[in-house]
């Protein structure tokens, strides 16, 4: 049953597109005594500008895909390709990904121009370009007035919007987006998924979002659910 | 600039905020150490440098002694005044004598020196404080400050002087009479026990008070500022007679052990206050390592935003350097502004406790010396700096090794 489920979330076969292309991936815990399956065989692929939703039940393993997809872990057995090669170090993820989490992550010592620029920083450039696209992108989520404001000085729903401007800001490939309404109330949540869904197509970024919320998973092109440590195709 | 150098330049300093509080507390700790270090060490060295200084000002910078008596000094003298470096040369006779006054017996150095040539090694009108050096000949005296003192002798009482020749010549059935000398003259180097005890006469009245002849003890040589006292030395021994037992020895030499002590007492106390730059350094660490555990999360993010864990640790060890440098620069304005004060401080405290007259008294002077060697300044500054930086090690190794998933999932 796993490969027909493979074959169908692997979607199409224009493999040769797949921005994102993850193969058999296998993730165990241990907790004590107990070794927790938590991903058993995930197989993804995205392809260029493609959006993605992923549901499940609260610990059935969606962090812990996200996380092996960013090349922020490593699976037991299985690969992640990022445009075809399978190099996800720290110098590709500063250039090919853009992470927006659930509690935003911002740094507080640094206003919000601060924290959307620092995604250019890490990745090695900050100049005039880097500096006035970032105010774009503030002026894009709608706080181009609260650019020199620190993070304790903005509401949650506004934290949120520049950790979505600073995900953009290297102009990735992919963003990976884990839970990012789920500190917000219904409606700035909403406003968050519309951003978020607006800026990758405007822009042609593939979206992999993680969400609880049916009505967001709904507006992406394909509707992925998570269980049993297998991703299954909710279309079925 | 690289992420890491930017990140930690905003940890320290924050947008909005003029310094944070954690490296506020850090850089104080590191400021009062490197103050009080450089008061200190300072302050030490300035009793240490008045000290050097006094005894060149006293023997000159080489002094040449022979285990005998130096007979025929006239060639000596010249030929040492030839030696490239030296400035000036003057021959010296010395020994106990007792001298009285009133029936009050006091048995004083007696030194003898050559009132033509003595200031050209040593400044001895400079320690004139009353009378005056022109007035010293073969029948007059001066004496030290706390012997007038004790003796109760002013400028013009007669002092009477006999040396062991009186017993020796007794010893042949012949009479030596003590000699009469009026005091013309009270000086005060400064230093208690040549204050104390030395008398100063002619050269020739020392040779007469000890039938010495025309022979000398020895001979002070000044040389030119700015030149090695140990290698002049050298240079004069090359020139002494090859058959005499005479010796040039440097200031540097003669009182190797006394100055050996001075150093050693001056790097005690270095090392004693450097702990306080270790305690400083205690506190650095661990304002960084509760750092490190407030910023899980942000390390996290850093990571998933393609920063490398080497990054990372960079970030929390420039912390530990800027910390350090900014301590020290903090840390020496303090100490060399209190220095700069040093002596406005003392009299308020003097003052305040009423024990001006006190310290006068005991320690000669109202003015604390400062003096501090270049070398002692790069070594507070460069250890301070490393040790600061290496307290940002430890909290660095541990951030770097976080790793970002488990911080991400830190909430
Ligand atoms: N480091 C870990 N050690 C042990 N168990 C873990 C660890 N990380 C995650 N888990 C477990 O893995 C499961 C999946 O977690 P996660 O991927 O965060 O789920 P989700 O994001 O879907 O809620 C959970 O049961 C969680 O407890
Ligand atoms: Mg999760």
């Amino acid at each position: 049953m796993s490969d027909a489920v493979a074959r169908n979330v692997l979607g199409g076969s224009a493999m040769s597109n797949f921005i994102l292309k993850a193969c058999d991936l296998h993730k165990t815990y241990l907790s004590g005594e107990r070794r927790l399956e938590v991903l058993h065989g995930v197989s993804l692929s995205v392809s260029d500008g493609e959006s993605v939703s992923i549901r499940g039940e609260s610990g059935s393993g969606k962090s812990t895909l996200l996380h092996l997809l960013a090349g922020l872990d490593v699976p037991d057995s299985g690969t992640v390709h990022w445009e075809g090669v399978p190099d996800t170090g720290a110098r590709q993820r500063a250039r090919f990904l853009g992470m927006v989490f659930q509690s935003f992550y911002l740094i507080p010592e640094l206003d919000a121009v601060g924290n959307v620029l620092m995604a250019a920083r890490v990745a090695g450039k900050v100049g005039a370009i880097e500096r006035q696209r970032a105010q774009d992108l503030l002026a894009r989520v709608g706080l181009s007035e609260r650019g020199h404001h620190l993070p304790s000085q903005l509401s949650g729903g506004e934290r949120q919007r520049v950790a979505v401007a600073r995900a953009l800001m290297n102009a990735p490939r992919l963003i990976l987006a884990d839970e990012p309404t789920g500190n917000l109330d219904e409606k700035t949540g909403d406003s968050i998924i519309d951003l978020l869904l607006g800026l990758c197509s405007e822009q042609r970024i593939a979206l992999v979002l993680v969400t609880h919320n049916a009505v967001h998973a709904a507006r992406t092109a394909r509707m992925l659910f998570m269980r049993d440590g297998v991703l299954q195709n909710t279309n079925l | 600039m690289p992420w890491y150098l930017y990140l930690a330049l905003k940890q320290l300093f924050p947008s909005g905020k003029w310094l944070s509080f954690f490296t506020a507390i850090s850089i104080l700790g590191v400021a009062l150490g490197v103050a009080t270090l450089v008061v200190t060490n300072s302050v030490m060295g300035g009793f240490g440098y008045e000290i050097r200084r006094m005894i060149i000002d006293t023997q000159g910078d080489v002094q040449i002694r022979a285990r005998s008596l130096i007979e025929d000094s006239g060639p000596l003298l010249s030929s040492v005044a030839k030696v490239p470096g030296v400035v000036g040369v003057t021959p010296f006779a010395e020994g106990v004598g007792m001298l009285e006054y009133g029936r009050k017996p006091a048995f004083p150095l007696i030194q003898g020196v050559d009132v033509n040539r003595v200031n050209d090694v040593i400044p001895l009108s400079r320690f004139i404080r009353v009378g005056s050096l022109d007035e010293l000949d073969d029948d007059t005296v001066i004496l030290s400050s706390q012997l007038a003192y004790s003796l109760g002798v002013h400028i013009g009482g007669k002092v009477t002087i006999s040396s062991p020749l009186l017993i020796e010549r007794l010893k042949n059935d012949e009479v030596f009479l003590p000699r009469e000398l009026v005091v013309v003259g009270i000086f005060e180097i400064g230093h208690q026990q040549l204050d104390s005890n030395t008398v100063l006469v002619t050269l020739r009245r020392m040779q007469d008070l000890y039938g010495l002849g025309e022979a000398i003890h020895g001979v002070n040589v000044k040389i030119a500022d700015g030149l090695d006292a140990d290698a002049m030395a050298a240079r004069i021994n090359a020139v002494l007679p090859e058959a005499s037992d005479m010796r040039a020895h440097s200031w540097i030499n003669a009182n190797s052990e006394f100055l050996f002590v001075l150093q050693m007492e001056k790097n005690l106390v270095s090392i004693l206050l450097l702990f306080i730059i270790l305690v400083a350094s205690f506190s650095i660490m661990s304002s960084l390592l509760t750092t490190v555990v407030r910023k899980t999360r942000e390390i996290g993010l850093l990571g998933a935003l393609g920063g490398r864990s080497r990054e990372i640790a960079a970030c929390f060890c420039v912390q530990g350097f800027l910390i350090g440098l900014i301590g020290t620069g903090t840390g020496l304005a303090l100490g060399f502004g209190f220095l700069h004060l040093r002596n406005d401080i003392l009299l308020l405290f003097t003052r305040l406790t009423g024990s001006q007259e006190a310290l006068e008294r005991f320690y000669q002077f109202s003015n604390v010396p400062a003096h501090m060697e270049s070398a002692d300044l790069v070594m507070i500054v460069v250890g301070t700096i490393v040790i600061s930086t290496l307290a940002g090690i430890f909290p660095a190794w541990r951030a770097s090794r976080l790793n970002p998933v488990e911080a991400l999932r830190n909430e």
